[in-house]
């Protein structure tokens, strides 16, 4: 336990604390996003107005998962390996597991954090009413819809080279935010483009969320989805770390 | 004395490239070893595989287990051959990540002290020299208090100074009685502190023993001395291959000192101011290499 407190401390001060473009992107970023949506760019009755005011929140909070899963995970991950860190504690008595908890620790509660911001901005500036129920329903949410979205930023951070992970991640970051119909309205999409995004996983964590938030009925579709991801992902990160690490641990080539 | 490493009939390839072979190896308690031989020789995928990071099907033990058991790994030092430079990191804040790791680790402040890195104890890993980053993953090798250690390239980058601080630490290890096994380019370095040599080429050892032994495979010498002789006096003395005059000094390149300082023996009357040179470990090395070179 104190080893895993260690670890908790170090990595929260060198990836968060004292990283501040993880920060901006994760947790400003999307709060600068909804802010400008809800508060300059819209157009409506009132009615249509407070429900976008609350399907938006939902939508930026599912996107700032988005961000720290591929653009954090990821390129951490890929750092600290590239860096030899994890080889070293590989070499270690615990390897790396008091690690990978922390790291994911991390992650949850930037996205936790992410929660509590975009719905206190809500609820202060757009005069949003959310209660208890919903509030620790969203937490759930999140904590469980971006599990697929960290599973594949794993699977990312092995890639090679710094430049084709960046690439592949603004590839995968923003046309998946607009088809699953983060940024506008899945309706206003080409048919084809709609059948793709309802599969989504961001999606289903989307759809699941704005449900909460608008107290609509939970769709079961979703829940089931977002298990079927989360499936996906472990097996896509097994097979993985069995590509990379069939030669060992060494890569000094 | 205690086997702490074993190795039997180890081959190892990446891919369809044959690396090791057919290495045979024994390190006891105590004992520092410096591995030697060219870049590419091995020497760091050997390392590698004694530590666990490389599968091998062979028979190999460490600490009487296969590399990388838990009960090992809580033993072992090492310093690979990069440094660990991560962003937004102290110097102080690595060691205190790195002794959470280990059961019976060091204070980090005295370790500090003791490396002479208390300056740079708040310093960001990225802002320091690659030279003082150098000495960063040796105290990383160190924090859990080892007894064995891995030393690849370890003052690659250190300045003559840190060098120097750097093998006073690995013989006070040695008194600590501490097994070491370090490769370095620096041979004159590792022939002053290795009890042992292994020689490496093209995966292959071509000498195991102590520097005395290897000295006395090559029995090359240069006997200097002042004479008022002529040189052809000297120049058909057994085993001689070259002499060479600059007014009253002679230098004789000997392919056997013993031999040729026999044969000097009638002469001794003559001469005076005799010194005698035996080639460096340098020099043997790379003679070794190229007459593998030659045959290969
Ligand atoms: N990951 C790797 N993949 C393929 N070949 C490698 C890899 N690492 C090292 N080699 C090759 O194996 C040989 C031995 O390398 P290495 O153990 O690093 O030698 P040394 O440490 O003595 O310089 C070299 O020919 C090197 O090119
Ligand atoms: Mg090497």
């Amino acid at each position: 336990m104190k080893t895993f407190f260690e670890q908790f401390k170090f990595d929260a001060k060198r990836l968060l604390i004292r990283n501040f473009s993880f920060l901006f992107f994760s947790l400003l970023m999307p709060a600068g996003f909804y802010l400008l949506f809800t508060k300059i760019m819209i157009s409506g009755t009132t009615a249509e107005l407070s429900k976008l005011k609350l399907s938006y929140l939902g939508s930026m909070i599912i996107y700032s998962g988005i961000i720290s899963a591929i653009f954090g995970i990821a390129s951490l991950l890929k750092a600290d390996r590239d860096e030899g860190f994890l080889c070293y504690l590989q070499l270690a008595p615990a390897k790396a597991k008091y690690y990978y908890g922390s790291l994911y620790l991390l992650i949850i509660l930037v996205n936790l954090v992410a929660v509590l911001i975009l719905q206190t901005l809500a609820v202060l500036l757009n005069s949003v009413k959310l209660d208890l129920y919903q509030v620790l329903f969203s937490i759930l949410i999140v904590g469980i819809g971006q599990l697929p979205m960290v599973l594949l930023g794993t699977c990312l951070s092995y890639l090679k080279k710094q430049e084709t992970l960046n690439v592949v991640s603004n590839l995968i970051v923003f046309p998946l935010a607009i088809v699953s119909g983060l940024w506008w309205p899945l309706s206003i999409m080409p048919t084809w483009i709609q059948k793709v995004g309802q599969v989504m996983p961001t999606f289903f964590a989307n759809d699941l969320l704005s449900s909460v938030l608008l107290g609509n009925q939970i769709k079961t579709g979703n829940i089931i989805g977002i298990t079927i991801w989360i499936i996906i992902g472990i097996a896509g990160v097994i097979v993985t770390l069995k590509l990379y690490h069939h030669r060992g641990w060494s890569f000094n080539a | 004395m205690r086997e702490i490493v074993n190795v039997k009939e180890l081959n190892f390839s990446y891919g369809n490239k044959r690396v090791l072979k057919n290495l045979n190896l024994t390190i006891h308690q105590g004992e520092i070893v410096g591995l030697i031989g060219e870049n590419g020789a091995g020497k760091t995928t050997l390392l590698n595989i004694l530590l666990g990071l490389l599968p091998a099907d062979q028979e190999i033990k460490v600490f009487e287990g296969k590399p990388g058991q838990k009960k090992a790994r809580q033993k072992i030092g090492s310093m690979l051959q990069g440094d660990i430079v991560l962003a937004n990191v102290t110097v102080t804040e690595m060691l205190h990540e790195a002794a959470a790791q280990y059961f019976r680790s060091k204070n980090v402040t005295e370790l500090l002290q003791e490396l002479n890195l208390q300056k740079q104890a708040d310093q960001l890993l990225t802002n320091l020299s690659g030279g003082l980053q150098r000495r960063v993953t040796f105290a990383l090798a160190l924090i859990g208090n080892p007894e064995l250690l891995f030393l690849d390239e370890p003052t690659v980058g250190m300045d003559a100074q840190a060098r120097k601080m750097f093998w006073q630490r690995i013989q006070a290890l040695r008194d600590l009685g501490k097994t070491i096994v370090i490769t370095s380019h620096y041979l004159e370095e590792i022939q002053q502190t290795a009890d042992r040599l292994f020689i490496l080429q093209k995966g292959k050892f071509v000498f195991q023993g102590t520097f005395q032994e290897l000295q006395n495979k090559d029995k090359r010498t240069i006997i200097h001395f002042k004479t008022k002789l002529a040189i052809k006096n000297f120049q058909k003395l057994t085993a001689v291959v070259a002499a060479t005059q600059l007014e009253d000094w002679i230098d004789l390149v000997s392919d056997d000192g013993d031999a040729t300082l026999r044969s000097l023996v009638p002469f001794l009357e003559e001469i005076n101011n005799v010194s005698i040179q035996r080639e460096s470990l340098e020099n043997i090395f790379l003679k070794m290499t190229n007459r593998m070179e030659t045959l290969a």
